[in-house]
């Protein structure tokens, strides 16, 4: 119980205090003053990261207190309509855009869950290649083998298994009909995914709760373990003992962790007292956080690195009927060009989703959207070279990234390729994002449409203090008691979606602020199969 | 072509959950869209045309109406979702 914060009674179903914890475990906390509390760990955001490092630890028999800005997102409030998802799941309306060349669109949940709440369940290990370039690159201690257990326990919890061709759809059984002829190398796709009925709309807050987000899995497991869970509770700095971290550095002291301080929606404050603060707050911004607590700055690696996996799709319109929303709308991977760092993974969704980004406008946006029924779709996300940076503009994250001429040649063999999969798949037009007359060879950085959904690496992980802003065991450099556990740890570009690299990463850390052996799962792989 | 109409409750709902700029952006561009002239002038600058129609498409196919003409049934989506939801117990 924390000493000055309020623990209500569960809530009974009229009064919903908004600065509280509101969620299927059924406990509030609500902080409508400010607030005093004291835990052993502070976990700063409750998405992949911090939703998983704050479970571990709290049923490792760690007082755990959780600060997230967002809020609990009741499912009986999801509409499946687009604007309005968009508006109420998502941060600024999924508007976050980079400044560059090209500008990217970088949509980032926010709340219980995080971005795992809106995100399409694709669950990927790191690949092996990665890992030995960490090993090489990083001086990080990790390998295939080291991480097996990690992933394993995810792995479990998130009841992650393969789709099934039925629940994939007619969406991906054009991209397989296609890659098949061409001989290329595919697969359905690992999520997950529980009880899933192939609704279409994962982007767009699941109305089935099939979606295994952390706000439904590792969050309720945190809370009956005994973990406190704020939410509206937007952290503004973390504290350390005897002031900011340059000062003491100034006196040779090692500064420690003392907590954090937060502003709940309402204005209250609250500061929480733990000797450990994990943040969580995802790559665009646990990098503001830092900085504003003067912490990570030293290597001036802190906000750099940024890496994004940038992606666009193309539209194929074909003879039979797809329905792209009718199935799980990223159900499949077509890999053959990984080794060049280009993937395609199926993406899909209601009319209102495919009209805004169907790259037409006028009569042929019309026109097509006239046969949605046979529109398919699919994406293309490079393993980015480029390297972008974020810093904070009065308040808000200021986001840079230019795309590096090799990966505009990857968006340009991407573009061809996936050309070439609806043609062999029998589509009869095919829409490419780019203006009209303008050929996948010839297109210029300014004529790619892009958008991210993988932002990584501005508070890298590095053993060497002047290379890195934390070390191998994700703690900040230079600062006892602070650790990162977010996409911001994770020092490259992956390849492949990054949620499962992000929860091994937590666990992880957990068990080794709690002293022990990962336990990984003796769950048969095959039984895990859910979807 | 389709007949259904702009929600501007969602469209609204939407853009004023945009940081200020695009908020600020997005409006003109609707403004200007939704004029006989304003439409004109956009055709001329093909990425401020394509950047409206994402956001007034956006809107236009949020109609339930038409979403149901082209084979999508958002209501009875979620109305499933929340009975299985019901039916097996989850949060
Ligand atoms: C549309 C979409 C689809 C995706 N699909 C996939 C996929 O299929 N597979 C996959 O592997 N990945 C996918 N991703 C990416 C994946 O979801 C993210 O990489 C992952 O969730 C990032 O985890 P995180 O812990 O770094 O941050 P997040 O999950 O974003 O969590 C950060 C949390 O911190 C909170 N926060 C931020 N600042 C503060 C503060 N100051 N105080 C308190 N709280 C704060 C935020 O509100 C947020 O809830 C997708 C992303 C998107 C946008
Ligand atoms: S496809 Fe499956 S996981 Fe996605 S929203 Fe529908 S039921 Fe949920």
């Amino acid at each position: 119980m924390p000493a000055d914060g309020r623990c209500d009674a569960p809530r009974d179903g009229h009064e919903r205090p908004r600065d509280a914890i509101d969620h299927p475990a059924g406990t509030t906390v609500s902080i409508r003053d400010s607030a005093h509390i004291s835990a052993e760990v502070c976990v700063i955001g409750a998405g992949a990261g911090g939703a998983v490092a704050a479970a571990e630890l709290a049923e490792g028999g760690m007082d755990v207190v959780v600060l997230e800005e967002g809020h609990w997102h009741d499912p009986d409030t999801f509409t499946a309509r687009p604007p309005e998802m968009l508006a109420q799941l998502y941060r600024d309306g999924s508007q976050t855009i980079t400044l560059g060349n090209p500008p990217i669109l970088l949509p980032l949940g926010r709340g219980l869950g995080g971005t795992t709440l809106i995100n399409s369940g694709t669950c990927f290990r790191t690949p092996a290649r990665v890992l030995e370039h960490w090993q090489r690159e990083f001086g990080l201690d990790v390998s295939e083998e080291s991480l097996r257990p990690c992933f394993e326990r995810v792995e479990e919890a998130l009841s992650v298994g393969e789709v099934t061709p039925e629940l994939a759809g007619a969406n991906a059984e054009v991209a397989r009909r296609g890659a098949a002829h061409l001989g290329w190398s595919h697969g359905y796709l690992r999520r997950n995914a529980r009880g899933c009925v192939g609704s279409g709309v994962c982007a767009f807050g699941c109305p089935t709760s099939a979606k295994q987000h952390t706000g439904i899995t590792y969050i309720p497991r945190a809370e009956r373990a005994g973990a406190r869970i704020v939410t509206g509770a937007r952290v503004e700095r973390v504290l350390l003992e005897n002031g900011a971290a340059s000062s003491l550095a100034r006196a040779n002291g090692v500064p420690v962790a003392r907590g954090v301080q937060a502003r709940m929606a309402s204005g209250a404050r609250v500061q929480v007292r733990a000797p450990i603060v994990i943040v969580a707050a995802g790559t665009i911004h646990t990098p503001l956080l830092l900085a504003r607590s003067d912490l990570g700055a030293q290597s001036g690696q802190l906000g750099q690195n940024l890496s994004l996996h940038p992606a666009t799709a193309v539209f194929a319109r074909m003879e039979e009927i797809v329905d792209m929303a009718h199935g799980v709308p990223q159900s499949f991977y077509v890999d053959e060009f990984a080794g060049e760092g280009i993937i395609f993974e199926g993406v899909a969704g209601p009319p209102a989703y495919a009209a805004m980004s169907l790259p037409l406008t006028g009569a042929r946006h019309a026109e097509a959207m006239a046969d949605y029924r046979r529109l398919a779709q699919f994406g293309v996300m490079v393993s980015d070279s480029s390297r972008g940076s974020v810093q904070a503009l009065a308040g808000r994250p200021l986001i840079r990234y230019d795309l590096t001429d090799a990966d505009l040649r990857r968006f340009r063999t991407g573009l061809a390729r996936m050309r070439e999969l609806f043609e062999a798949a029998g589509a009869r037009e095919v829409y490419l994002p780019l203006p009209d007359g303008v050929s996948p060879e010839r297109a210029r950085l300014r004529d790619l449409k892009l958008m991210a959904f993988h932002p990584l690496g501005t508070a890298r992980a590095d053993a060497r203090p002047a290379h890195g802003v934390i070390d191998g065991e994700l703690q900040v450099h230079g600062v006892r008691g602070v650790y990162v556990a977010d996409g911001s740890a994770v020092p490259s570009s992956l390849g492949v979606n990054p949620q499962m690299t992000i929860m091994a990463l937590a666990t992880r850390l957990a068990f080794g602020l709690l002293g022990r052996e990962v336990e990984g799962s003796q769950i048969n792989e095959e039984a895990a199969c859910h979807s | 072509m389709p007949t259904g109409s702009p929600s501007r409750g969602s469209l609204d709902t939407f853009i004023a959950s945009a940081p200020t700029l695009q908020r600020a952006g997005m409006r003109a561009l609707v403004a200007l869209a939704r004029r006989p002239r304003g439409a004109t002038l956009l055709g001329r600058v093909p990425a401020a045309e394509q950047l409206a129609q994402v956001v007034t498409s956006l809107a236009r196919y949020d109609d339930p109406e038409l979403s149901r003409t082209l084979g999508w049934d958002g209501a009875a989506v979620v109305a499933r979702g929340r009975a299985l939801r019901r039916a097996e117990g989850r949060p």
